[in-house]
């Protein structure tokens, strides 16, 4: 009974979060071109629905009911695997992802998370890490010049930030003493990582940008000199699928941010709310400002990505993690 | 020597550390607070054209309602795109007025030489802007048509609920020197 409990408790989260996952990106939208929209002075979108609330479900059933092309030249059998490749892995960085501790509802003691791995977080960068093959099969399969120089451009820029990023966790590892996401964000109960790793936020924050694909560092996309790279000649809802994915993605930094640099679900004590609140306030701020940033920056050019990669943000934080060290002694 | 080095050390510091970017992180942030300057323009609201706007035909006439055209043709002869088409008539007093005064719009570029070819002071382009057909033989405006247009705007500039036609609804009063709506009220620029 106990068992049957346990595994019926697994299989509900499981259905929550892949349910919560493939909505999130309908509001997402919407709320990414209302910013666009009141940031250049617009009001974005207006006519469907109140204030247009329901133009993502609009533009759902324009992306459902479009052809789904696959260009003849194009290899097929990899043009209809990427777009899965690409929305697998996001879903999968959730399980690892604890969004609080643990409720407890009619006596039973619920975690809000699906696994506690003890390394969750070299989990989560190695599971990311997949995220790149189904926008390079994306771009090779398509066999166009702008999807395969978009599909170049990400694994150049993959593996330039990757190593940043990676270097840039260590310094809280280091701290928490644990990979563990939950020990993490157990050891800032009383001071968040932000405070004592400054350098190790900012280097995560860029590079996390650059793993999100996002302005600015859009080059593998970059609608301007590009088509719109990788997914070029996506259409229909495999297009869908890679836009998903990079909302997930934004979701799962903005998350990764919080767990790892400001207090997960710790709150500030003044102010009493649930410690999920707390969590999902952080999270919503950190997507708000990943949107800001994409409609306030032009985009780096290629050499100047290259050299922020390796000559700004891999110094940072290999003199992030020698200034831990450093204290830690 | 030792500003220079500082000045140099900042700007080493501002590439590092993209200071220059919270400059335009700022720019946005009191944007995205600030108000919309859109128009809402076939839902909710829409613009009286200026005095100086250039819209759909109209043909004036005197207090009597006698019409001021005296069928010259000049409008016709100086029309670039030959869009206009009068047929004189003269009636028992022995004054010219037009039969047949007729403006296909689908050809018409809205130039406004007739306007200024008018020795009569007869034509003009009005105020009304709101006149798309479905079928292109609509556009073809004969001559009572034309004088129960609108005329000029007054004012201008004002924003008026859309419901609202130009062509009958809005009146918007005549005042001289007016200075219309400013468009840039809402833009910050620094």
């Amino acid at each position: 009974m106990e068992s049957f409990l346990a595994i019926g408790l697994i299989i509900g989260k499981l259905a929550v979060v892949i349910a919560i996952l493939f909505a999130l990106p309908i509001p997402l939208t919407w709320i990414e071109r209302k910013i666009a929209g009141h940031i250049q002075q617009r009001l974005g979108p207006m006519r469907v629905g109140w204030h247009g609330l329901l133009q993502p479900v609009a533009d759902a059933i324009k992306l459902l009911v479009k052809e789904d092309h696959i260009p003849v030249e194009a290899d097929r059998f990899l043009f209809t695997l990427a777009p899965i490749i690409a929305l697998v892995p996001p879903f999968l960085v959730f399980v690892a992802i604890p969004i609080g501790d643990s409720i407890t509802i009619f006596g039973t003691e619920i975690t809000l998370y699906l696994a506690d791995m003890n390394v969750g977080l070299l989990y989560i960068l190695a599971v990311a890490g997949i995220e790149v093959y189904g926008v390079i099969f994306a771009g090779w399969a398509s066999n166009s010049k702008y999807a395969v120089l978009g599909s170049l451009r990400t694994c150049a820029q993959m593996i330039s930030y990757e190593i940043p990023m990676g270097f840039s966790v260590i310094g809280v590892v280091m701290l928490a003493h644990s990979m563990s996401l939950l020990d993490i964000v157990e050891s800032q109960a009383g001071l968040w990582n932000v405070v004592t790793q400054p350098l190790g936020f900012f280097v995560f924050f860029v590079a996390g940008l650059a793993e999100a694909q996002r302005i600015p560092f859009d080059l593998p996309e970059a609608e301007g000199d590009l088509g719109a790279g990788y997914h070029t000649e996506y259409s229909g809802m495999r297009f869908s699928f890679f836009m998903i994915s990079e909302y997930l993605i934004v979701v799962f930094l903005s998350a990764l941010i919080v767990i790892l640099f400001f207090g997960g679900w710790h709150g500030i004590p003044v102010i009493p709310l649930p410690p999920v609140v707390w969590f999902l306030l952080k999270l919503s701020f950190f997507i708000w400002v990943f949107m800001w940033l994409r409609f306030t920056f032009p985009r780096y050019r290629y050499d100047q990505l290259m050299s922020i990669g390796w000559k700004v943000l891999l110094p940072l934080s290999l003199a992030n993690i020698l200034i831990s060290g450093v204290f830690m002694i | 020597m030792i500003a220079r080095v500082a000045q140099r050390m900042s700007g080493w510091v501002g590439w590092v550390f993209f200071l220059d970017l919270f400059d335009g992180l700022s720019l946005t942030l009191s944007y995205m607070f600030s108000k919309t300057v859109t128009e809402r323009y076939p839902d909710d609201e829409k613009w009286m054209p200026f005095p100086r706007y250039r819209g759909h035909h109209f043909l004036k006439s005197n207090a009597e309602g006698k019409i001021n055209c005296v069928a010259c043709e000049l409008c016709a002869r100086i029309c670039p795109c030959r869009c206009i088409t009068v047929v004189p008539h003269e009636d028992e007093n022995g004054e010219r007025h037009p039969r047949v005064f007729d403006i296909d719009l689908g050809r018409c570029l809205f130039c406004g030489l007739c306007e200024d070819a008018c020795p009569a002071d007869a034509i003009a382009l009005g105020r009304h802007y709101e006149f798309c057909e479905y079928d292109n033989k609509a556009l073809m405006v004969g001559r009572d048509a034309l004088m129960a247009m609108p005329g000029k705007a007054g004012r201008g500039g004002e924003v008026v609920p859309a419901r609202l036609s130009t062509e009958a609804d809005v009146t918007v009063p005549i005042t001289v020197g007016g200075e219309g709506a400013d468009w840039w009220r809402n833009i910050r620029r620094r």
